[in-house]
């Protein structure tokens, strides 16, 4: 049909769209993206985007989850306090691998601060490369040079009295500017380089919490998805059925499923999966035959409903079969509500996930999962608000963003709701 | 004799309930002739639609049909089996019903409610042969064939019932059941509708029984007119006698209460009493509770149809000469 000039009433709500701000369109966005999409596309961008990392975790994380790729509890942001090599701009030094000199050559001097463990870094650094060169004919023996403050060995570096210095990183890059002739070189424990690397922190065993909210979305979503389709698959037949014959088939039926339906949620998850030992397909079976009687109660409901709407009576008239009834005319508008529920409930199984595994429950202690990842920060949570803060955001961000796309979808796609 | 389609035989049709059997359709028997519009009237609940769809064997649980036999054009209905009935209903017997609003499937594009009768009944039929066919369909109904491609809740009342309409014909249809098509339509697209369906009955030799409670309707349709009381055939005849003289008390009750812009509000006349109570109905002829001309015969027993003027029969003592003998 021709674009239709907006009613009164739309206006009316296109005005108040114009008024309020972003959280209050949010929350009144159910009235309103009926007939408007924007809300729609920002939530699919948002599903989008979370499947695209769920898919290629890889890209997007610099780090592996489970790697130590840093110092423990760096706060997001923050340079990691590494001890880096400084030398001359004009030497050749970089790395401590400069400094390796052929076996009875001078050994190079390195100056280090006193009472600061970069001595002990380098120390042990060095005699590790020193056994890997054996029997090549290099030696790694630097000679190390005390000073007593950090401004006494950079400028010991500035006149040549040492070869190359180790210093704490965050401390020589506020002093950097006084030394212009001295570059910084390598970290000397090597893979971190001291250029910031972690924007979301590390957590309590230096891994990178970014990385593993990336690889976390995959196992939610991988959650998510699985379980709601498991439960769709089974309950959504399972309804039709039951609510189309009708008798003895659907008391039986639902008997069972109130009965699965009338247990706590969290509580028969937590005790199928301390039945069925910890893995990735046990909190998925788990989590699905939660949700199975929350599709078979709706569409049984609506199946009853439809049932006796005069189009079947008319689809009875035109000679259609019981199959065709069923398929054509029950089925399609039953499957509306089933859609809404669909999106809601990957949400909620994902909530559920994240809620096993922060209990403990249901995934191996090491995988990348925000559930666990809240469940380790939760103790820290006075020194390092990050570790349960960026877990709990992606939570809600998903939760959010799938709930939102849902629902606005099936209103835009659904012609009896949007004449309303 | 005339040309019967459809014979219907002694028809008792009974709803289950809790208190006991609703006897909604009483041994009725009725005859519909080949090409004409029969008018069914009568009240709310006396069973003229449970008479409609028992004539398509659409009695569902916990209603049945108890006894009766339904000739449909020389086959006995009553004998088919349910997968016969379904090439039945919508192939040589189509039904229009009384809510265009609800009677389209909401998530269905008009079209396809179309090519699906007709592939249902026609399966050899291409796709886009039953498109082609539908298109020529509703347009002889007068609705552009850009329409099919909307959705039944973007189409007006007056569209909707003439979608009915063309679901009903989309196969060689004998007779079409109308269940009250124009009782949800204003009284313009009513007119129309009315016409279209004259039309429609000379085009295509349809036979139609128009199942309404609206009296003028089927003045103005319909070739004869039968009126059902609680669940029992009273008066049958040619439209014009029986509304220029009718014979039953409630033929003539009915009639009298037709809104008349001629008529002072307090002339109206308001029938005594209400409708029985099917679970329970009275002794006799079921009318005799409200009836002004009661005689001690009718709380007995019940009258049976028979002619008593040409073309017009009526079931009622007062017109007996065989039962004061025989009752």
């Amino acid at each position: 049909m021709a674009l239709q000039t907006p009613t009164s009433h739309e206006q009316e709500w296109r005005e108040d769209l114009q008024r309020v701000g972003f959280v209050r369109k949010l929350l009144a966005g159910r009235r309103w993206y009926g007939t408007d999409w924007w809300l729609v596309a920002i939530s699919a961008v948002m599903v989008l985007g979370f499947i695209i990392l769920a898919l290629f975790p890889s890209l997007f994380a610099p780090y592996s989850p489970d790697a130590q790729a840093g110092p423990r509890f760096l706060a997001p942001g923050a340079s990691p306090d590494v001890p880096v090599l400084v030398s001359l701009a004009s030497s050749s030094i970089s790395g401590l691998s400069d400094l390796e000199v052929p076996a009875g050559d001078p050994r190079p001097s390195v100056g280090v601060v006193r009472g600061v463990p970069t001595a002990q870094a380098l120390n042990d650094q060095a005699q590790a490369l020193n056994d890997e060169l054996s029997g090549t004919g290099m030696e790694l023996r630097p000679r190390i040079a005390r000073f007593d403050t950090l401004e006494e060995t950079l400028q010991a570096v500035a006149d040549g009295t040492v070869l190359a210095a180790v210093v704490q990183s965050t401390e020589y890059e506020q002093v950097a500017g006084d030394y212009p002739t001295v570059a910084e070189g390598e970290s000397i424990t090597g893979g971190v380089s001291s250029e910031g690397g972690f924007i979301l922190g590390t957590n309590q065993i230096g891994q990178d919490v970014f990385s593993r909210l990336i690889w976390g979305t995959r196992i939610a979503l991988l959650i998510g998805f699985s379980a709601s389709i498991i439960a769709l698959v089974l309950g959504v037949p399972l309804g039709l059925l039951a609510g189309f014959r009708g008798g003895k088939l659907d008391r039986i039926l639902s008997v069972v499923m109130d009965s699965l339906y009338a247990f706590p949620g969290l509580i028969l998850a937590i005790s199928i999966t301390a039945v069925l030992g910890p893995s990735v397909l046990n909190v998925i079976v788990a989590i699905a035959v939660l949700y199975i009687p929350t599709y078979y109660r709706i569409v049984r409901g609506q199946t009853l409903s439809v049932k006796e709407e005069l189009y079947i009576e008319a689809a009875k008239s035109i000679g259609a079969r019981s199959s065709e009834i069923l398929r054509k005319y029950i089925y399609p508008n039953v499957i509306p509500s089933v859609a809404i529920i669909f999106s809601v409930n990957v949400a909620d199984a994902i909530l559920t996930g994240a809620g096993l595994s922060f209990l403990g429950l249901g995934l191996p202690p090491d995988t990348a999962d925000w559930g666990i990842d809240l469940a380790r920060g939760q103790g820290f949570i006075q020194t390092a608000w990050w570790l349960i803060t960026f877990p709990g955001l992606a939570i809600m961000l998903v939760v959010l963003a799938f709930t939102m796309m849902g629902e606005g979808l099936m209103e835009i796609f659904n012609p009896k709701l949007r004449q309303q | 004799m005339e040309d019967v389609l459809y014979s219907v035989r002694g028809l008792n049709v009974r709803y289950a309930t809790r208190s006991g059997d609703v006897h909604a359709v009483d041994d009725v028997s009725l005859d519909i002739r080949r090409g004409e519009i029969l008018g069914l009237v009568g009240e709310s609940g006396c069973g003229k639609s449970t008479f409609g769809k028992a004539i398509m064997r659409m009695i569902r649980t916990p209603g049945r049909i108890d006894s009766g036999e339904l000739w449909f054009d020389g086959a006995d209905l009553m004998t088919y089996s349910e997968k016969q009935m379904q090439s039945v209903r919508g192939g040589a017997i189509g039904m229009v019903f009384q809510d265009p609003m609800t009677s389209l499937n909401p998530v269905q594009r008009v079209v396809e409610h179309l090519t699906e009768t007709i592939r249902t009944h026609e399966p050899k039929v291409s796709e886009l042969a039953a498109i082609a066919r539908a298109e020529e369909l509703v347009e002889k109904l007068g609705i552009r064939r850009e329409r099919l491609d909307d959705y039944p809740h973007q189409l007006s009342g007056g569209m909707r019932q003439r979608v009915m309409i063309s679901l009903a014909l989309a196969l060689r249809t004998k007779l079409v059941i109308a269940d009250e098509p124009t009782t949800s339509l204003d009284v313009i697209v009513e007119a129309k509708f009315l016409d279209l369906l004259r039309e429609l009955r000379d085009e295509f030799d349809l036979t139609i029984l128009m199942i309404t409670h609206n009296i003028g309707v089927v003045a103005e349709v319909a070739d004869r007119v039968a009126v059902m009381y609680a669940g029992r055939m009273v008066e049958i005849g040619d439209v014009y006698g029986v509304f220029a003289r009718p014979k039953h008390p409630y033929t003539v009750g009915l009639l009298n209460s037709v809104p008349n812009i001629d008529l002072a509000a307090h002339d109206l006349y308001k029938m005594e009493g209400t409708p029985p109570n099917l679970l329970s109905p009275p002794s006799g002829c079921p009318f005799h509770p409200r009836c002004p001309r009661v005689m001690d015969v009718c709380a007995v027993e019940i009258p049976v149809l028979q002619e008593v003027v040409p073309g017009q029969a009526t079931a009622c003592w007062l017109y007996d000469q065989v039962g004061v003998t025989g009752g």
